[in-house]
């Protein structure tokens, strides 16, 4: 029986190498970071805000303290003094970490639902849960603005808020617009949603003098370890991160969060180690999540397909201080050659956490948008949508009319059309049907910005042709671990299965953060170059043994430290590497090129023409995303960002009582992941493509890929099944029942 | 324990690279629970305690007795994890509602996190660690899960496989639409479901349930 | 979790003595604040104790009940089914004869939570599980007369998707979130109990109690008493009945709306319909009505639909939920309109 989870590889593609940590992970071996047994530690637990705005006026602890094996309790009576003013992630000129600039516990005021008020420290994980639970602040409580609509938001213009924005637009899309042969010209919504990775976020702090030992799940070690550094007002060479295995992070573990700092300075006071694991809704505050976002997309062209108008604005949910904002129209700007185009993305400051980035954050939600609204303008049209998307391909983006470096979307819908049957699909909306089940089947465009950061690993070999690569980098579940030990061993010349390699801890090289799909280019950029100076020393010797190579060298080992930056950057971003910031570049931010990996989805779903529950019968995803390294680990990750995608179309939204600014569906029951029954047949097609100009490995990356456009291709599915057009996520029975 | 032990070396090994002096050995485990020789059978209905007393208790676990004295309160999965250095049973969201911590109690699947410590008192509780042979060979289920890429984080990988494992011997794993509703109390954010259904199809012939 | 003595009891009668010499405030407050609380599976229980939304002093352990023959045995004759109320819901929903001659009992225990779930879950538990409300689940929402008498209801005018439709009262909406109870309701079943004063056995129909305005109290049993066993009469239409469940995902979610029905039918024509409804009520719901609707008639397009217009004429639908009345009538029809054309 074949085996699909590794597929056959094609040309430009490495081999299906089963994860070199497999067996740690099935045999319950490997040590995530809550797992690491710590010598008589104390457990910490949250105490969180139940008011989104307003200040505490006085805690009434003594209910609290009575708990038997309670150590302390940290309020901002206590703690004010831990933590230094941050600089937000990616948001400002100078070296930011963190994921907000709200700092808890610095002062009585609350700026949000779920805010941290209080850490209770004690014995026992039972007792400093239950004390906890038991914090009674008294609140001077304000009505809160919750979200788009509600009173009190202001607006602001993303453009003015960051230098980084510019909004995209080119001749003029409203004229256009208005004398156009065809048009449409919605509005969309999508939802809040927070990532919720099945492990816990847990910090283990441990001091030892000066030195800090931070045991934590992090998509960025050298970054969690600047960041805690910044709050602390430490040495950033005193801070230790190690975070060896990470149970799933999805963007919630890549910016420094509130917590970890506290836990560090609680830790630091009580001189003792501290653990912290949080609840599960805890989670829903602890880390950041996808903003909700309402756009409006209006699309015009000639009869022919071809796009005349692109106008695309979105809105977008963030706290009061952080001005934090995905701003997908620099991606949806990109896709189709369009003479016309005009976009504006503003935030709306509410009464709530700043937000931060999840899988595809820019891409998901606007891609969402764009390729609904290109499936309604197919339909407007009469023509195919895999024929608009032809009609409107192009190899030269309009913006800046920069060159794809490479650009495979019509293979890929041609790749994955085919083995859908896409010919086969009855174009009448609400006319194919199996039983009681209304049968419907949708297209979407996929597409991810080509990333890379600066990056550095150390190789050693031995003589005996074993290998250990150590790079800083973190394996969320990519399979870095193994990617890696591919790279050195195709470079060496030696067995895969006879290199070690080490990630994940903040004492190795630098690497860039597990996020924006760029680990794998990264690093292995940077393994290749270590193992291309280790095979330049071994040159000029003509043995083939590669002891007697040894010998005549004099050595017992080779070793070479390698550092690299994308093609065309900064070296200056191995300085910003060093300081735990990750200079990703790509996508369409360069001078001279845009690079982006792309995909196509085809996805069949079943409505139940009575009671109108969504199922998904079948996906097929064909994707190009340059060098694959392991189709393996590539086809999981496809698949798993598919999967994704269809929490996002069909069940996925954290929902807020309007009226206090509040979640209310914090747990896994009620905020709804697919579960194993909702995934039926599902093909992932890897698409051969060589690009030589992203980076010195010609790998574009896939973590992100698979979840753009899957929402888009199940709403146009949903409308093929029942002339209903959902344009508002997650798409629910509700919608339907009309 | 190997395991970490050598994680621990490695640890050291690389700050020895880095020429940092500390050492992380403190962080070890000063003691080992070690099982002890005491029948299980009797001690096990006479388990109470009252509100705020620590509970002493014996649980049978992969095979083993262990002793431990406990807050009433702790969970299975907390006793398994904080007390017994078993941290292969995760904790992904401590109210049933994603079977990250399955282990097998009297030979069933259930969740260790809504099991209190006491309740399993008497009973014969395989958690991820007693699935492997004695010689350290894999279950058939746990290199199926290898061979069909069944995780990407592998967080919720031995919830799975303890899963995976009774669903197989419960006779619910005919085809691939009876493994997808009985493996759909096992959430996996990464989704690798389909590699999962693989799995399991592929092993339990070798469980001799084909 | 707020501390708790805990005691393991070996048989019902020691349960119930325990039970009786420990609960200091009986009956005077909501079931989640008795002062003493058996525990079986602990689904639902060790759930809420963590949340603190139920702190019981004492937990009685009658997992480990030794003489659990009849306790949790499933018995099948000519009289009905007889189940034990420590019997797991995987066992139920697996036993021969409840697949065979009562498939709705069978699939509304196989169509609940998780394969786990079931294994631990007894159905005397099951029957009494708490609601989802997040309003209620949630101890730092204030508002809540079932969590917290005489509060109020954030769910009112909050987030109430997942609230009913049917039997709610301007103190409560909570939604009655479980699935075995419609299949006793609607096979008419009679629920056994033991007390420190010995046992009762009544109608399933009157175990659960519409909010009104003590939505704190949700069953009719005295303090103390503990389920023991469930039984169904044998009826003509057992054979011919099964469990639809509509819910968001495919698995291992609670219902948005779901249908008990079964049907006794001669030529073609309903004889006696029964119906039970889930996921829109406050309690398990019987649609008496609507079933009265049905005798007689051919079952059909407009028979099915006239009875769930029957069934909902009563709804009343909040800001979210409004949905769930149409979702409902769409339910039961399809129920119906299944169950008389199922194979037996």
């Amino acid at each position: 029986m074949a085996n699909a989870a590794a597929p056959e590889p094609k040309e430009n593609m490495g081999q299906p190498m089963p994860r070199i940590d497999g067996r740690l992970k099935v045999t319950g071996g490997a040590r995530y970071p809550s797992d690491i047994r710590l010598k008589e530690p104390v457990y910490a637990a949250l105490a969180l805000s139940s008011i989104a705005l307003g200040s505490i006026s006085r805690f009434r602890l003594d209910a609290a303290r009575a708990v038997a094996g309670v150590i302390d309790i940290f309020t901002h009576e206590t703690l004010s003094d831990a933590i230094k003013e941050q600089v937000m992630m990616g948001q400002s000129e100078q070296a930011g970490y963190a994921a907000s600039t709200i700092r808890p516990l610095q002062s009585a005021s609350i700026l949000h639902d779920g805010q941290i008020i209080a850490i209770v420290v004690a014995d026992t994980f039972e007792a400093a849960t239950e004390a906890a639970r038991l914090v009674a602040p008294e609140y001077d409580a304000r009505t809160p603005s919750a979200t788009f609509g509600s009173d009190g938001v202001t607006i602001e213009e993303a453009a003015k808020i960051s230098k980084k924005h510019e909004d995209p637009k080119i001749g003029d899309a409203e004229a256009a617009l208005r004398t156009a042969e065809v048009k449409v010209d919605n509005r969309y919504s999508t939802p809040v949603q927070h990532h919720n990775p099945i492990e816990l976020f847990t910090t283990s702090c441990i001091w030892d003098g000066p030195k800090l030992t931070i045991f934590e799940p992090s998509q960025t070690a050298h970054g969690l370890r600047f960041g805690v550094a910044q709050q602390l007002g430490m040495n950033p060479d005193d801070v230790h991160v190690v975070s060896s295995f990470i149970g799933g992070a999805f963007g919630s573990k890549g910016a420094t969060t509130e917590r970890t700092a506290l836990i560090a300075a609680i830790a630091k006071k009580l001189d003792r180690p501290v653990k912290f694991v949080s609840s599960r809704a805890d989670a829903f505050f602890v880390s950041t999540y996808r903003a909700e976002t309402e756009q409006r997309v209006a699309l015009a062209a000639s009869r022919d397909g071809k796009l005349t108008a692109l106008i695309h604005e979105g809105h977008e949910v963030t706290s009061r201080p952080d001005g934090y904002f995905v701003g997908g129209t620099d991606t949806t700007t990109r896709m189709y050659a369009c003479p016309n185009i005009s976009t504006k993305v503003s935030v709306v400051h509410a009464d709530r956490k700043t937000p931060g980035f999840m899988r595809a954050p820019a891409e998901m939600p606007y891609m969402f948008v764009l390729e609904s609204a290109m499936d309604e303008l197919a339909e407007t049209l009469g023509i195919d949508p895999v024929e608009l998307r032809r009609i409107n391909d192009t190899q030269i983006e309009p913006i800046k009319g920069l060159a794809f470096t490479s650009r495979s979307l019509m293979p890929c819908f041609d790749a994955a059309a085919a083995a859908f049957r896409w010919s086969e699909r009855n174009r009448k909306p609400g006319a194919a049907r199996d039983g009681d089940w209304l049968i419907g089947q949708g297209c979407a465009t996929s597409c991810y910005p080509t990333m890379v950061a600066p990056a550095t690993a150390r190789v050693s070999l031995m003589p005996d042709g074993t290998a250990h690569v150590e790079t800083a980098a973190q394996d969320v579940g990519t399979g870095t671990y193994t990617v890696v030990a591919q790279m050195a061993a195709e470079r060496l010349g030696i067995d895969a299965r006879h290199v070690k390699v080490t990630l994940g801890d903040s004492k190795l090289p630098p690497a860039p953060v597990s996020g924006g799909s760029n680990v794998t280019a990264s690093v292995c950029s940077a393994v290749a170059k270590a193992c291309d100076a280790i095979n330049e020393k071994l040159r000029g010797s003509n043995s083939q043994n590669l002891a007697e190579q040894f010998r005549r060298l004099g050595v017992s080992e080779l070793v070479e430290y390698a550092e690299t930056v994308a093609p065309g950057a900064s070296p200056e971003g191995i300085d910003q590497l060093y300081k735990g910031i990750s200079a990703l570049g790509g996508g369409p931010k360069l001078k001279d090129r845009i690079q982006y990996a792309f995909g196509a989805q085809f996805i069949e779903v079943a409505v139940h023409s009575r009671t109108r529950e969504i199922r998904v019968r079948r996906m097929t995803g064909a994707f190009a995303a340059g060098r694959i390294m392991n189709t393996r680990t590539a086809r999981s990750q496809l698949m798993g960002g598919m999967i994704g995608g269809i929490g996002s179309a069909l069940l996925e939204a954290t929902e807020i009582d309007r009226r206090y600014a509040r979640y209310v569906n914090k747990n896994l029951a009620d905020y709804e992941v697919p579960v194993n029954a909702d995934i039926e047949a599902l093909d992932v097609i890897l698409v051969p493509e060589t690009d030589d100009k992203v980076n010195a490995v010609g790998v574009k990356g896939v973590g992100e890929l698979g979840i753009v456009g899957t929402a888009a291709a199940v709403a146009n599915a949903v409308y093929n099944a029942t002339g209903i057009r959902v344009r508002d996520l997650p798409i629910r029975l509700d919608a339907l029942l009309t | 324990m190997t395991q970490f032990l050598k994680y621990v070396a490695g640890i050291q090994r690389r700050q020895m690279l880095y020429g940092t002096a500390a050492t992380l050995a403190f962080l070890l485990v000063s003691r080992v629970v070690v099982a002890r020789q005491k029948p299980v059978g009797k001690a096990a209905g006479g388990i109470a305690h009252e509100a705020g007393d620590k509970v002493d208790l014996v649980l049978d676990i992969n095979g083993q007795e262990r002793h431990l004295s406990l807050d009433g309160r702790t969970s299975l999965l907390d006793a398994l994890r904080d007390h017994l250095d078993l941290t292969g049973s995760k904790k992904g969201c401590d109210h049933g509602q994603c079977g990250a911590c399955t282990v097998h109690v009297d030979g069933r699947r259930v969740l260790s996190c809504l099991t209190l410590a006491s309740m399993a008192s008497g009973k014969k509780i395989t958690t991820i660690e007693g699935l492997a042979g004695p010689d350290g060979g894999l279950h058939p289920m746990q290199a199926a899960f290898i061979e069909h890429d069944a995780f990407q984080c592998g967080y919720c990988t031995p919830g799975q496989i303890m899963s995976a494992v009774a669903c197989v011997e419960e006779g619910h794993a005919d085809d691939a639409a009876e493994i997808r509703e009985y493996m759909s109390g096992n959430i996996c954010r990464c989704a690798a479901y389909p590699n999962i259904v693989a799995a399991i199809e592929h092993a339990k012939v070798a469980m001799g349930r084909a | 979790m707020q501390p708790f003595a805990y005691t393991r009891a070996h048989s019902v009668k020691e349960a119930v003595e325990i039970i009786h010499a420990t609960d200091k405030a009986p009956g005077s407050k909501a079931e989640g604040d008795a002062q003493t609380q058996f525990i079986a599976g602990g689904t639902t229980l060790i759930d809420l104790m963590k949340l603190h939304v139920v702190n019981p002093a004492r937990l009685v352990d009658i997992g480990s009940i030794e003489a659990q023959r009849e306790w949790s045995s499933v018995t099948a004759d000519k009289h009905g089914l007889h189940l034990g109320a420590m019997a797991s819901m995987a066992a139920v929903a697996e036993d021969k004869d409840v697949l065979r001659d009562y498939p709705v009992i069978a699939q509304s225990l196989q169509l609940a939570a998780s394969a786990q779930l079931r294994n631990m879950a007894s159905l005397g538990g099951n029957v009494l599980q708490r609601t989802r409300c997040p309003y209620f689940r949630d101890v730092s929402f204030t508002a809540c007369n079932k969590r917290n008498p005489g509060s109020g209801c954030d769910a009112l005018h909050g987030v109430n998707r997942q609230h009913a439709v049917l039997g709610g009262s301007d103190a409560c909406i909570a939604t009655y979130p479980g699935d075995f109870a419609q299949s006793l309701i609607a096979l008419d079943a009679s629920v056994h109990v033991a007390g420190a004063k010995g046992t009762r056995t009544f109608p399933f129909a009157e175990l659960h109690r519409q909010p009104a305005e003590t939505p704190h109290v949700e069953t009719t049993l005295r303090p103390g008493e503990l389920i023991t066993g469930f039984i169904v009469p044998a009826a003509p239409w057992t054979r011919r009945s099964a469990y639809l469940k509509i819910r968001d995902r495919a698995s291992y979610a609670f219902a948005l709306a779901s249908a008990a029905v079964a049907l006794d039918m001669a030529d073609g024509r309903v004889r006696q319909a029964r119906i039970a409804l889930g996921g829109l009520a406050t309690v398990p719901w019987r649609a008496k009505d609507a079933e009265a609707s049905l005798a007689g008639k051919p079952l059909d397009e407009r028979s099915a639909a006239e009875a769930a217009e029957i069934a909902f004429s009563q709804a009343n639908p909040r800001e979210y939920n409004a949905f769930k009345v149409k979702l409902g009538k769409e339910t039961l029809t399809r129920a119906l309109l299944h169950v008389a054309t199922m194979e037996i």
